[in-house]
């Protein structure tokens, strides 16, 4: 035990980061090793939860990160703890693509968007190939360090994928970025919601404000359907078939060209095929790592060239997130998240 | 489980050296022959197996439980947690990484002390002394004595992609599963890779089912056929101590020797 209690003073607090409802995040300096970390105590919620040990999120995310080893995926540096009272402790990242995305100040060039594309891509095709669904990706949830390298993080319902008669729930994925499949409430799907996630994020890249907001259920299909087009039975067999299918009105596809008037045509055909409707379509990782997108010019910016919020520490306080939150907790559809 | 076994904490931190696990056992082993330290943990392996059918889980997150309640003491003198606190206490957090749904605490110490009762009392006569805190508790002390190492491949994926290979039917697959099972009461799942173990106990279902036809199949295997060896040694051993050992006679005798934990420190 003696162990334990050592690491209960070997992280010092430096800084409040955010809160969400599972935990509270802090900047710590490791007095060990001299390194900035993140540690996120997770929360102990009411009787029943502290019932059930050690919080399945938290357990969630040591079991899959304790395996993991990439370059875009956040690194787990410790654990520690007391009880059930359990914190992780991870890389310490200075921001991340909300926060970019938001900040009026900084310009995403097309070579910004390549890079950012490029590092969630090769973090989740990694995740993906160890059967792994990230089933959150947002861009609150890729991290960016001051060496412009971009982490996936939060793998609070992260899940092995695979076995082919697995029910999984479909209440997962913030709203804007949930899948047309999981709005349906299809009960098995797969790598396609994370693709999906991703073309969302591309699109929020271009856009600088999120392509989809819906504010329910319904209204994000609607927003969808608006966009991309209504599916039918030939772009989508056996729609109909999904648990909480309804029928649309038929909405013809705004062509993304005019949706996305400045990204060139290799960008827009990756987008195509990230936001595909029908889930068999869209790509995977590796394909869409493959597009001509990423091999033509110009070529994705270095890291230490991309850019960083003016004042970090401002960009969090101010942090405009408590209508997303308000709304999504009216909701009760989407999982809190932690603030980085 | 899916995910690459060779790039695992299992394959990397956790297949041990048998001469590390005779070391770290030298306490215990001054108190227990080696024949009644494993027969302790033959013991402790059927608590898990019974508590786990009671709880309606599947023989995956049994599994589970079990190398979770190895490994904990392939590190740690018996004297550090009690055993019958422990074996609860791998089943809870085996259900939880393996996603089994919810067990609530108060059913698994309700659970606990009707198997004691009903099952075990050969062993133990008196309740089950345990409560919902002392579990909660266990817990961290488990999962950092685990080193957060929480996936654990099973052999059963592989034996199952084994038996298809040969072109085998359903008896042959019926036996070396429960081979499989047994295995869990030998060290081999702290020591060898599970596809290893799968190989093993395949050969040992095809000798007793004598199927000697698959001797060119064992033989075109690229597998190191030394180890696999091994494996079948040890399982073998254990059915030969199975054989003579009369449990219900001996096991109250076995667990007063178990070194005794100091009293939990009251918080």
């Amino acid at each position: 035990m003696q162990q334990l209690d050592g690491k209960l003073t070997r992280y010092e607090k430096i800084a409040f980061l955010g809160e969400g409802q599972f935990a509270t995040v802090y900047k710590a300096r490791d007095v060990l090793t001299d390194q900035i970390v993140a540690v996120k105590k997770i929360k102990i919620g009411s009787r029943e939860e502290a019932q059930d040990g050690i919080n399945r999120t938290a357990l969630r995310e040591i079991k899959l990160l304790h395996e993991l080893q990439h370059e875009n995926i956040i690194g787990l540096v410790d654990v520690f703890g007391h009880k059930s009272n359990v914190s992780l402790v991870f890389d310490f990242m200075d921001t991340d693509l909300e926060i970019i995305i938001k900040d009026p100040k900084i310009i995403l060039t097309q070579a910004n968007i390549k890079a950012y594309m490029i590092m969630t891509l090769r973090g989740l095709e990694y995740l993906h190939m160890n059967w792994i669904l990230h089933r959150d990706l947002k861009p609150n949830n890729l991290l960016v360090n001051t060496d412009g390298v971009l982490k996936i993080g939060d793998f609070g319902l992260a899940k092995f994928f695979g076995s082919p008669n697995r029910i999984y729930t479909h209440q997962v994925v913030t709203r804007w970025y949930r899948a047309p499949e999981l709005l349906f409430g299809a009960r098995q799907y797969s790598t396609g919601i994370d693709i999906w996630a991703v073309g969302c994020i591309l699109a929020e890249l271009l856009l600088r404000v999120p392509f989809l907001p819906g504010d329910s259920d319904l209204d994000q299909l609607t927003k969808i359907f608006q966009a991309l087009g209504t599916p039918t039975e030939e772009t989508w067999p056996n729609l109909n078939k999904l648990p909480d299918y309804m029928q649309f009105k038929q909405f013809p596809a705004i062509p993304l060209q005019h949706i996305f008037t400045a990204a060139p045509d290799d960008l827009i055909v990756l987008a195509e095929k990230l936001l595909a409707l029908n889930p068999v379509q869209r790509c995977t990782c590796t394909e869409a790592l493959c597009m001509k997108y990423f091999s033509n010019k110009p070529a994705p910016s270095m890291g230490h060239k991309l850019p960083m919020p003016s004042s970090n520490k401002q960009a969090v306080e101010e942090r405009p997130n408590l209508k997303r939150k308000l709304i999504d907790a009216l909701e009760g559809g989407t999982v809190p998240k932690k603030l980085f | 489980m899916a995910g690459n076994f060779w790039q695992s904490s299992h394959s990397q931190q956790w297949i041990l050296d048998r001469q590390d696990l005779i070391r770290e056992r030298q306490y215990d082993l001054q108190v227990l022959s080696e024949d009644e330290y494993q027969k302790i943990f033959i013991f402790f392996a059927n608590v898990i197996q019974v508590l786990g059918e009671q709880l309606k889980l599947r023989q995956q997150v049994i599994a589970t439980a079990t190398v979770y309640f190895k490994r904990f003491y392939a590190r740690n003198s018996l004297k550090n947690i009690d055993p019958l606190l422990l074996a609860p206490t791998c089943i809870l957090l085996a259900s939880k990484v393996e996603e089994f749904g919810v067990i609530s605490n108060s059913r698994l110490i309700t659970i606990c002390q009707s198997v004691i009762k009903s099952k075990f009392s050969y062993a133990y006569t008196q309740e089950f002394p345990y409560r919902t805190n002392h579990v909660l508790e266990c817990e961290f002390y488990l999962l950092e004595n685990l080193d957060c190492c929480l996936i654990v491949y099973q052999p059963y994926r592989p034996l199952l992609q084994l038996v298809q290979d040969m072109g085998q039917e359903e008896q042959l697959l019926t036996l070396s599963w429960r081979i499989v099972n047994d295995s869990l009461r030998t060290d081999v799942c702290l020591l060898y890779p599970p596809y290893q173990i799968a190989i093993a106990c395949l050969q040992i279902a095809c000798v007793i089912l004598q199927k000697d036809s698959m001797k060119t199949w064992f033989a075109e295997l690229n597998v190191d056929l030394e180890k696999v060896q091994e494996i079948v040694r040890a399982i073998v051993n254990l059915y030969e101590l199975w054989k003579d050992w009369k449990e219900k006679d001996e096991i109250q005798m076995l667990l007063s020797k178990i070194p005794k934990p100091k009293p939990a420190p009251q918080r």
